[in-house]
């Protein structure tokens, strides 16, 4: 109990004296409010002062507040210290015909008008990406959520099948890569055997345009377990009452699915779709080992928009105006996610309430 | 009260980890420059890690060390590609390594972006003799060394000998023509029923691609010569059609089909006996070696686009460079002359069978050898004279983006060459830079 | 189960509907499986052939023969030990301070009512939206200024200063907590650190779990990173000693897979015992809402 005096101390800024170490309840505020004035100072320091003076609602506001940023601050300072500047330092750079280590000079919007007007790749890269992504996001959400009910039941063994299916999502590198250019090869590779066993003669998938795109959605399904992961952690808060409910009401496993399961797990959808959205935006690593030094595959098939970003960047010592196109896609990325966030409140049921 | 208690300690573990790192952290980076007894520690990155290439540079690096008393040279190894975006940052925040094995053919590029240090200062007037000449011209930006080379290599046409006897085509007289290499191809293919058992060559596999051939022909004319373009010349579309209508001969699946099964670069067609003429480097020579079949093989000059004309070869290599903010440019540059001279090359040469950019080592290495090994190490050297390098043009670093689209759209068969390369050269205008 | 068998029947038809769902679920698992580990199959594959075998054409899904030794041989090419042992240190370390700090932050958006809550909530996502390529060098000088070129700091610290990714995914998971349970610690006068401590982190055990696998393995496979900060071949990790391998001229394909194959088994492992703490976590969780 002797601990207990410097204890508060430290944990003030955070909880801001709602409560102290013993456990026990110390309404603190609640108390001496009653007694209060109404007087209110913004400084920090005299916070167990002027909690002493406020009313009961106005202290616990502050408090709240106080709360809030303590909470957040690890973040905040990790933004401020660390985020912040390189990403204002990118923003200036985007009007500046910036190369790295040298050059800075102040270009105006010259390279916002470079995208639209000189530069054809732009176009080819932001349609190569959009391609993947209407693609990619819907079938790896629909499928990560499949395989994750699936894995949800409760039969013997699931653990391992839990971890095969998770394996694809932890390899990375050039062995994965590498494996999949085996695996695609039109010849030797087995997706085109297999193929081959129900009467369909495969693609040449890499080599051929047409076929690069799809080749690559593939890859991403195959390593779905990342999203699974996701989606059974958020099946774990599926309450069992639920389902046996619906047991009672004779509900067959679609209608479980569609009025159970799924409503409860559309925050983490909504989580998912965002953030899997953002990640097929930014896809640069398969294209870049999966074709020769990043040139961007056969007919600039595979050239998506962070690849010619990379090229203008480290290539050509561009980056004012890989800048510019980092932001380009920023403002892209953006407003779809504005959209989403909006159109979320009808669909994204939070149990937590009234939240958002 | 109990959890409480674990929570204080976790938070208190954390912070001491910090404090750890904190620790050591200050211990790491304060071994800086001087080492102890006043010599200057000089880092040199390279992304020779392997089994086989690291125990080489490591003992040219021991041998340095040893030779003199002022400098002592750290070798870090920094995997291949991206140490140059490592370098990249690491001059943006003024503080690289000393010496870099970077890319001969954008050693101006980078000069003229302030990344590298002038060595004029510090190269005599005969450093550059030590030099092949298309070597050092391409290290130097506005007159003045940027660099020194350090590695080559130069594309040569193997042939396999056993499949030309099958042929009845004499195994000592590889095509010197274009025209000859189709003659001989049709008469090495080997198919069954719709199916290639062996194709006698297809020129874009291999080190020689669909711009090399185009070089060939355009009398060995880049796309950019220093910033003068020559992308639509009627040589160049004459070539591409030519190599478009190579693929049609084979057919597009048969091509696709190969393409793919041999792209990951862990089988090589020709040395599986699927292909029987086919060109790279001289270093491929280790791999026929290794593979430890007794291929029959030989090798020749790329043949020349017109009888009489000249075997064009590609190469290209690697050079050592000083970042711009290296603190001891001076030792730096000593270390490269070490490292560009007879001895460091011809071990170098030796022990990777690898092309080195010092003449003397180099003719030097050869006579060390013989049987195969000779015979490839030898025409190899020779090729050299025929070399080009095809330097990142200043004012268009990204041309071949513009060009390569194209060249895809003849090589499917959606456009002619010279449309193409009217669109391509077009294209390249659009991106000039200042 | 007793009361089941106290009504046979019953019983009867519901172990048949089970088994039968459950034979079903099973037939698409195994199938699935198969799709799944047939890559990974020529990865442990190739890291058992020679350089001969590699070489040959058209390949061998079974190598002729095994050769083992490619393990122990690829292991000893370099200071692997000491390069995996870093990267354990960087994945252990940067792992805690992921789950502990990014569900202190996650807290304070999900349940916490504050002034300017959703505009710094945008702020979180919006630094998501930017591609890193173009805060790299900058970044990279900012380390570089403060002296954190060649030191963990680089690696470590961001972990404790919360990632906008895992903030978001566990404040989705907390959004799903009924504010209840926090309106009745706080009628009993708990503070929010306890709160945090004592509720929130139990009932998000399954988020929790999922983060610390997440960045263990967000760690572990970290490859630009390491690459960037470090400049002392002692430091490096496993990912880049697995570089090695792959050389400008000639990869050492076994070599290669072998490490690779080594480099997947401790996340594996994390995996496959976690899942015991997810378990936990749904019976934690089910039990408090039921």
């Amino acid at each position: 109990m002797h601990q207990q005096r410097p204890r508060e101390n430290v944990l003030h800024g955070i909880d801001s004296g709602t409560e102290t170490i013993s456990g026990k309840p110390v309404p603190v505020a609640l108390k001496k409010s009653k007694t209060a004035g109404k007087q209110r100072t913004e400084n920090v320091n005299h916070v167990q002062k002027t909690v002493t003076k406020s009313s009961w609602l106005k202290s616990k506001s502050l408090r709240e507040n106080l709360a809030g940023y303590g909470f957040i601050s690890p973040w905040l300072i990790g933004f401020f210290l660390l985020t912040a500047g390189p990403l204002l330092f990118s923003l200036i750079v985007s009007f500046s015909d910036y190369n790295i280590t040298s050059e800075m000079t102040f270009t105006g919007l010259d390279n916002y008008k470079k995208m639209f007007t000189a530069d054809d790749l732009f176009w080819t890269s932001l349609w190569n990406t959009l391609y993947f992504v209407l693609f990619s996001v819907p079938l790896t959400t629909a499928g990560a959520i499949f395989i994750a009910v699936l894995l949800n039941s409760k039969i013997k063994g699931m653990k391992i099948f839990r971890t095969i299916y998770y394996l694809p999502a932890v390899l990375s590198g050039v062995a994965v890569y590498f494996l999949w250019m085996q695996l695609l090869s039109p010849g030797t590779g087995l997706i085109n055997l297999v193929l081959s066993w129900v009467g369909v003669e495969g693609p040449a998938w890499l080599f051929d345009p047409n076929w690069t795109k799809p080749a690559l959605i593939f890859m991403k399904l195959w390593s779905v377990g990342g999203g699974m992961l996701l989606y059974l952690a958020s099946l774990q808060g599926v309450s069992n009452t639920l389902y046996e409910a619906a047991d009672l009401d004779g509900a067959n496993i679609f209608q479980k699915f569609f009025h159970i399961t799924l409503p409860m797990i559309t925050p983490i959808i909504f989580f998912d779709i965002i953030t899997s959205t953002i990640g097929a935006f930014q896809i640069f690593q398969e294209a870049y080992v999966m074709t020769k030094d990043g040139d961007g595959g056969p007919a600039h098939s595979l050239l998506f928009y962070n690849l010619h970003m990379w090229n203008n960047a480290f290539e050509v010592f561009d980056m004012g105006y890989a800048s510019a196109m980092a932001w380009m896609l920023f403002i892209i990325i953006m407003i779809l996610t504005a959209f989403n966030l909006k159109f979320s409140k009808r669909w994204v049921h939070y149990e937590g309430g009234d939240n958002k | 009260m109990k959890k409480k208690k674990t929570l204080s300690l976790l938070l208190s573990l954390i912070m001491l980890f910090s404090l750890i790192l904190a620790g050591c952290s200050g211990q790491n980076s304060s071994g800086s420059a001087e080492d102890s007894g006043g010599k200057v520690t000089l880092k040199f990155w390279s992304f020779w890690g392997s089994e086989t290439r690291r125990p080489v540079i490591e003992k040219m690096i021991d041998d340095y060390n040893k030779s003199q008393d002022k400098v002592v040279v750290k070798h870090t190894f920094v995997p291949w590609g991206d140490i140059w975006t490592k370098n990249l940052a690491a001059v943006a925040a003024g503080n690289p390594a000393d010496v870099v094995v970077t890319d001969i053919n954008d050693v101006s590029h980078r000069a003229k972006n302030n990344q590298s240090t002038d060595l004029s200062q510090y190269f005599d007037d005969n450093m550059k003799d030590r030099f092949y000449p298309h070597l050092w011209e391409t290290v130097l930006y506005d007159g003045k060394p940027y660099a020194a080379p350090f590695n080559t290599d130069t594309r040569l046409l193997y042939y396999n000998k056993k499949a030309f006897k099958e042929a009845g085509l004499d195994p000592n007289k590889p095509p010197t023509t274009w025209k000859e290499l189709e003659e001989y191809a049709k008469k090495l293919d080997v198919k069954k029923g719709s199916t290639y058992e062996r194709i006698g060559f297809y020129p874009l596999w291999g080190g020689y691609g669909a711009p090399s051939w185009m070089r060939n022909a355009d009398e060995g004319k880049n796309f950019l010569e220093g910033n003068k373009i020559a992308i639509d010349t009627p040589a160049k579309a004459d070539a591409l059609s030519w190599l478009a209508d190579w693929k049609k001969r084979y057919g597009k699946k048969t091509i696709e089909k190969w393409d793919a099964e041999f792209a990951n670069g862990q089988t090589n067609p020709f040395v599986a006996e699927k292909v029987a003429m086919y060109t790279d480097t001289g270093t491929f020579y280790t791999q026929i070696r290794d593979s430890g079949k007794d291929l029959d093989f030989g090798v020749a000059p790329i043949p020349a686009y017109k009888e009489g004309g000249r075997n064009w070869s590609d190469g290209g290599g690697f050079v050592l460079e000083v970042p711009k903010g290296s603190k001891h440019p001076k030792e730096a540059a000593d270390f490269i002359k070490y490292m560009t001279d007879v001895k460091a090359q011809k071990y170098w040469a030796e022990k990777n069978y690898d092309n080195v950019a010092n003449k003397e080592a180099a003719e030097s290495a050869a006579k060390g050898m013989d049987g195969q090994e000779k015979m490839v190490y030898q025409a190899s050297i020779d090729n050299l004279k025929d070399t080009q390098l095809a330097p990142i043009p200043i004012q268009y670093p990204d041309f071949m983006s513009r060009i390569n689209p194209q060249i895809d759209a003849v090589m499917l068969g959606k456009a002619k060459a010279k449309d193409a390369l009217k669109k391509a050269e077009a294209d390249v205008k659009k991106i000039k830079r200042k | 189960m007793k009361t089941a068998a106290q009504q046979p029947k019953f019983y009867q038809t519901m172990k048949f509907r089970r088994n039968l769902k459950h034979s079903i679920i099973l037939f698409f698992l195994i199938a699935g499986s198969i799709a799944l580990l047939t890559p990974l199959w020529w990865m442990i594959s190739m890291s058992l052939k020679s350089p001969e075998e590699i070489a040959q054409f058209p390949p061998t899904f079974i190598p002729e023969k095994f050769h083992f030794s490619n393990y122990i041989e690829a292991w000893s090419t370099g200071p692997f030990t000491r390069w995996a042992l870093n990267s354990v240190f960087l994945a252990v370390v940067g792992t805690i301070g992921s789950v502990f700090v990014n569900s202190l932050v996650a807290y304070g958006f999900a349940k916490l009512k504050f002034k300017g809550r959703n505009f710094w909530f945008v702020v979180v996502l919006a630094t998501m939206l930017l591609p890193g390529f173009v805060t790299m060098v900058p970044q990279y000088m900012l380390f570089s200024k403060l002296g954190w070129i060649n030191t963990y700091l680089p690696l470590l610290v961001p972990s404790f200063l919360g990632s906008a990714f895992f903030i978001f995914l566990l404040r989705q998971f907390m959004m799903t907590i009924p504010n209840e349970f926090i309106e009745a610690a706080v009628m009993d006068g708990a503070g929010h650190l306890k709160i945090w401590w004592h509720i929130m982190l139990p009932l998000t055990k399954p988020a929790l779990i999922t983060v610390a696998i997440f960045a263990f393995n967000g760690s572990w496979n970290d490859l630009l990173g390491p690459l960037l900060y470090l400049n002392e071949e002692h430091l490096y990790t496993i990912q880049l000693g697995l570089q090695t391998f792959k050389g400008s001229v000639q990869t050492q394909w076994n070599y290669l897979m072998a490490m690779s194959v080594m480099i997947l088994l401790p996340t594996v492992l994390i995996f496959f015992l976690f899942q015991k703490f997810f378990i936990e976590g749904s019976n934690i969780s089910s039990g408090t809402k039921g």
